[in-house]
């Protein structure tokens, strides 16, 4: 379903003809979406191709953009940096914005701790230009490679350093946002011409209607700015990266620790969590390398720290008397990064940390604490630059669970994520690197109190029955949780995207909290009367439409 | 009517549909200068069931409603009625605290819970609440919260409704929602056998709701209940005073503390409010108000679950290095003011009479947002178009509270005025109006448009006012709920 002519040169006027490609090949590499071969026919590694790839370089031109898709009838969907394949059109004619071109930092406020940025701003470049000022972003789980505006408005805010510098949701301050009416609303202060230092009001708070839990993941609307609050850095202005390929490292400053934390029980574990809480300790604290599997793990991050071996090294590695113990110290553990925002503080905190440790049985991993971990440790976890690695295995990965909430519930679902990975381990359909590939915030809010785990499953993009596999997992992980209490978890939302309208219409409609589809389907109505957002923003349909 | 009476009563019982003179009178105005008018009833219900019916009631007999949930005094216009023939749903009833959750450090309590109350209950359980400035002792702690109310902590400010989680509500149109990570799952007490604590309040789905009840003075909806994160209580706590002669002399130490999260209670106040929390009666006030240092930075350091005497002593060195390089001192008392007697009072509610209302008997507050480093030039304004009406500018008390970790500073201006004297009155409505409007114009935000506040906020935000009156007739079709506030 191509573009009429008309609409196209509409959209041409707007951007000029530079910033507007109806090219197959081009738009094929919009397509072209991680995730897609476990919903598409066939196991297409496409999504559906937009009908063009439209490049605003301007809120006014994203405005009129929008304006003209409603005057057309025609689908929009934005798209910065991307993540997983959400942002994908999820139908035929569709078009997709790139915001590549917004990708400026508008302002930096230094003494009130806030930036004001664009939808292409990634986080390592914020992080980048606020760490020469003492600041730091919230770098979210999907890397420093991602849109931060997308993380506040759009989708899950979350990361290794929520706990000490808050969710992005948390963070959000004033945003600026062409809505899918065409309208702008500029949200808190900003609204009234201010400044971007608030997001809430006047009065009834319009962030109420942006995002929820996990926004509408470019379904309702373009954002176009918005302001992060930020949060303090006690390191150096630049941080200084050392090692070699791939595995970089930054040297420790004298106020900064990096740990590996392991207990000798799941308890333990989740008891270390809520004292850490009440403590207020820790500047980043997530459980991150068993992220590859707690068999393969340990002797995956010690083989990628020696740059004479390769991932055809690994079962050499697993084999090595010193890496089987370590693995096995290994498995019930977490990082944490000690952060002093002066010298007192980082002794404090050490205090209470050994403590904690004391009280719950755990120690710090001696191995990880070697100066070349450690300093691997803190780079990793304070850049996440490493996002590559979700795909090391075999080119193929997806995440099910991280149902977040208090660890007592996180500790109630990890079995279940074990037990229903365990078959396809052993049948060899996902990479067999331990029933246990949980990673996931030990804090995912400012001051902790909610966290979650999310199991990886590796699967091999190039095999069929590894693909199918996978989706086959992923729909046991949503059962196993339901089975149990729990909500469907992360893996629902990918199925869900494979889902023909009618199913979705017919899963809203059984949801126990189906009366939410209902309020967002009127709210859609007052923001979206054309509907050229898609369902990513669900609503159930009233009966008899 | 007699017929519409009856069905109130069927749904609270007779003794709680509230008729009396004297009581609708209690109810038709408040301390402010909000037009006072008469409720028809005064109804009390004692649930979220008899709330949700009361809600449906007026939408098939097109009453107006008036939630209220703390007792006087009152202040801000938002809980007398705007139109005639209003019901006011008084929730004081409401106060029961459904759930201490120590370990989580969450609490669920309804809307009569007051601060007076609350904490007590939750010191019994080692925890405490991040409170305003000496709240009204029959403070509803959901009211304040939904009002936006700011806290003492700023670092625990994590985002603007904070510490407020999750919600109950019933809105305008009588369905009932429950917000954030409690509106996924079952009931409450499935919620809790699974572990969860109502601790995430997003959602559910891609609204946040709570957001949408926030200042939103009962337009939209009635929160039935709330789910509140709490602090650890502290087992030692002091309190540091630095102080000033001039505003300006704080700033930029302000700034550097905030930055480093240094210090739990973090405000400035000019030396008329900290004389009317200590002060005992009007010329006590005064007198104290000579004696204190103009300004002051009153910083608390709590010591909560380990190693609390060392935090303690660790934090008040850090900012006794941090003062003196502003060439400030940091000290544990200031003339006419010791540590112990604000510690004290800035940790409880306020006693009767309310504190504000100690000088003269009346006050206007005005507030708004802005951030700290623009304060100086507010006060000027409000001085300066005191002085142009003659009020006596000694008396206006100032509160700055940074809140969002330091990223945003709540402005306060109460104006003390004798309720007795009509010309006194007058002047301080024309203050109250001329100042808004002046400091509106410099920049100041007012995100909880009260009163007059409203129109002069809503023409400055078109874009806002028109989406707020789409979502009021979305969640409350037949505007039962609180007509005549904010834009709607």
């Amino acid at each position: 379903m191509a573009l009429s002519r008309e609409a196209y040169r509409a959209l041409e006027d707007i951007v000029g003809p530079e910033n507007i490609s109806e090219e197959p090949a081009i738009l094929d590499s919009y397509a072209f979406q991680w995730l897609a071969e476990t919903i598409r026919p066939g196991q297409s590694k496409f999504m559906p191709r937009p009908e063009a790839a439209v490049l605003p370089g301007s809120t006014a031109e994203v405005q009129a953009i929008v304006k003209t898709c409603n005057r057309y009838k025609i689908k929009v969907k934005p798209y910065s940096t991307g993540w997983y394949f959400y942002c994908a059109p999820q139908t035929e004619g569709v078009i997709q914005l790139d915001m590549r071109r917004m990708d400026r930092i508008l302002e930096i406020d230094e003494r009130n701790m806030f930036a004001v940025v664009e939808p292409y701003v990634i986080a390592a470049t914020l992080q980048a230009e606020v760490m020469k000022l003492g600041l730091n972003c919230n770098v979210t789980g999907a890397g420093a490679s991602c849109s931060l505006l997308a993380s506040a408005t759009s989708y899950h805010g979350a990361g290794p350093s929520s706990i000490f510098g808050g969710e992005n949701n948390q963070n959000l301050l004033s945003l600026e946002w062409v809505m899918p009416n065409g309208d702008i609303l500029r949200t808190g202060s900003l609204g009234s011409g201010l400044g971007w230092f608030c997001g809430e009001g006047p009065g009834p708070s319009l962030r109420g209607i942006v995002r929820g839990m996990l926004g509408a993941k470019g379904g309702l609307g373009v954002f176009t700015k918005c302001a992060l609050k930020l949060s303090p850095w006690p390191g150096p202005a630049e941080l200084p990266v050392e090692g070699t390929v791939p595995a970089y490292n930054s040297p420790l400053p004298d106020n900064f620790r990096a740990y590996s934390l392991a207990f000798p029980s799941w308890e333990n574990y989740f008891e270390a969590y809520y004292k850490i809480y009440d403590n207020e300790i820790g500047y980043i604290a997530h459980r991150q390398f068993s992220m590859l599997g707690t068999e393969l793990g340990t002797a995956f991050w010690m083989l990628y720290n020696d740059p004479t071996k390769t991932l055809d090294d690994i079962e050499e590695f697993t084999q090595k008397p010193e890496i089987k113990k370590l693995t096995e110290e290994m498995k019930i553990a977490f990082q944490i990064v000690l952060a002093g925002l002066t010298p007192r503080h980082l002794e404090y905190q050490e205090k209470v940390l050994d403590e904690i440790l004391a009280d719950t049985g755990g120690w710090k991993v001696a191995a990880m604490s070697q100066p070349a971990m450690e300093r691997f440790t803190l780079l990793y976890l304070i850049r996440l630059g490493h996002k590559n690695l979700n795909f090391v295995y075999n080119g193929g990965w997806l995440g099910t669970f991280m149902q977040a909430g208090p660890p007592d519930y996180v500790k109630g679902y990890r079995h279940i994520a074990e037990e229903v990975t365990e078959p396809y381990q052993k049948k060899g359909l996902l990479v067999d690197c331990g029933v246990d590939a949980m990673m996931g915030p030990v804090g995912s809010m400012g001051g902790g109190g909610n966290c979650a785990l999310e199991q990886f499953g590796y699967y091999d993009v190039a095999d069929k029955e590894s693909t199918d596999a996978v989706v086959s997992w992923t729909k046991d992980c949503v059962k196993g949780a339901i089975d149990k209490g729990f909500v469907p978890g992360k893996g629902s939302h990918y199925l869900a995207m494979g889902m023909t309208r009618e199913q979705r219409q017919s899963s809203y409609a059984s949801a126990p909290w189906l009366g939410m589809y209902r309020w967002q389907r009127k709210i859609k109505g007052i923001i979206d009367p054309n509907d050229i957002g898609d369902e990513l923003y669900p609503t159930l349909d009233e009966p008899g439409k | 009517m007699a017929g519409e009476k009856e069905r109130l009563i069927g749904i609270v019982g007779k003794e709680h549909v509230l008729e009396a003179p004297e009581v609708l009178e209690a109810y038709s105005r408040d301390q402010g200068f909000v037009r006072p008018m008469k409720p028809w009833f005064v109804v009390e219900p004692e649930s979220a069931a008899e709330v949700q019916k009361i809600v449906k009631w007026a939408n098939e007999t097109q009453t107006p409603l008036v939630p209220v949930s703390s007792s006087p005094p009152r202040f801000r216009g938002d809980t007398v009625p705007s139109l005639p023939g209003s019901v006011i749903v008084d929730l004081s009833r409401m106060n029961r605290i459904i759930r201490i959750d120590r370990r989580n450090r969450m609490i669920i309590i309804e809307p009569g819970v007051t601060y007076r109350q609350l904490q007590p209950a939750l010191a019994r359980e080692d925890l405490r609440l991040s409170t305003p400035l000496l709240p009204r002792p029959a403070k509803s702690v959901i009211a304040s919260l939904l009002e936006r109310e700011p806290t003492l902590v700023p670092r625990y400010n994590w985002s603007m409704p904070e510490p407020l989680r999750c919600l109950e509500v019933v809105w305008g149109n009588g369905e009932m929602l429950r917000t954030g990570e409690a509106g996924q799952y079952g009931s409450l007490e499935s919620q809790w056998e699974l572990g969860l604590a109502q601790v995430n309040s997003t959602g559910p789905g891609q609204v946040d709701y709570y957001r949408l009840m926030s200042a939103a003075q009962g337009t939209l909806g009635i929160a039935t209940w709330a789910s509140i994160k709490c602090e650890v209580l502290p087992k030692v706590h002091r309190l540091f005073f630095i102080p000033s002669p001039r505003l300006e002399g704080l700033i930029d130490c302000a700034y550097r503390l905030l930055r480093l999260r240094l210090g739990d209670e973090f405000l400035l106040l000019n030396s008329s409010n900290l004389a009317a929390i200590l002060g005992g009666g009007a010329s006590q006030t005064r007198a104290l108000r000579e004696e204190l240092p103009p300004w002051v930075i009153i910083i608390g350091v709590a010591g909560r679950a380990k190693l609390p005497e060392e935090r303690v002593e660790y934090q008040e060195n850090d900012i006794r290095d941090i003062v003196q390089q502003f060439g400030l001192k940091l000290v544990s008392a200031v003339p006419g003011a010791g540590e112990r007697a604000v510690l004290e009072a800035v940790l409880n509610p306020s006693p009767e009479p309310y504190w504000k209302l100690n000088c003269k008997g009346g006050c206007q507050d005005i507030f708004f947002l802005t951030t700290l480093n623009r304060t100086p030039e507010f006060l000027r304004t409000m001085y300066s178009v005191a002085v142009d009406l003659r009020y006596p500018t000694p008396e206006i008390g100032v509160y700055l509270q940074p809140q969002h970790q330091g990223t945003v500073c709540h402005c306060e201006f109460s104006l003390p005025f004798n309720r007795e004297d009509s010309r006194e009155m007058a002047r301080t409505r024309e203050l109250l109006s001329r100042a808004s409007e002046a400091l509106i114009e410099q920049g100041a935000f007012f995100s909880r448009p009260y009163g007059i506040w409203a129109d002069m906020v809503y023409r400055r935000d078109a874009g806002a006012a028109g989406i707020l009156k789409k979502l009021k007739e979305m969640f409350d079709p037949n505007g039962v709920l609180n007509p005549g506030k904010l834009c709607f």
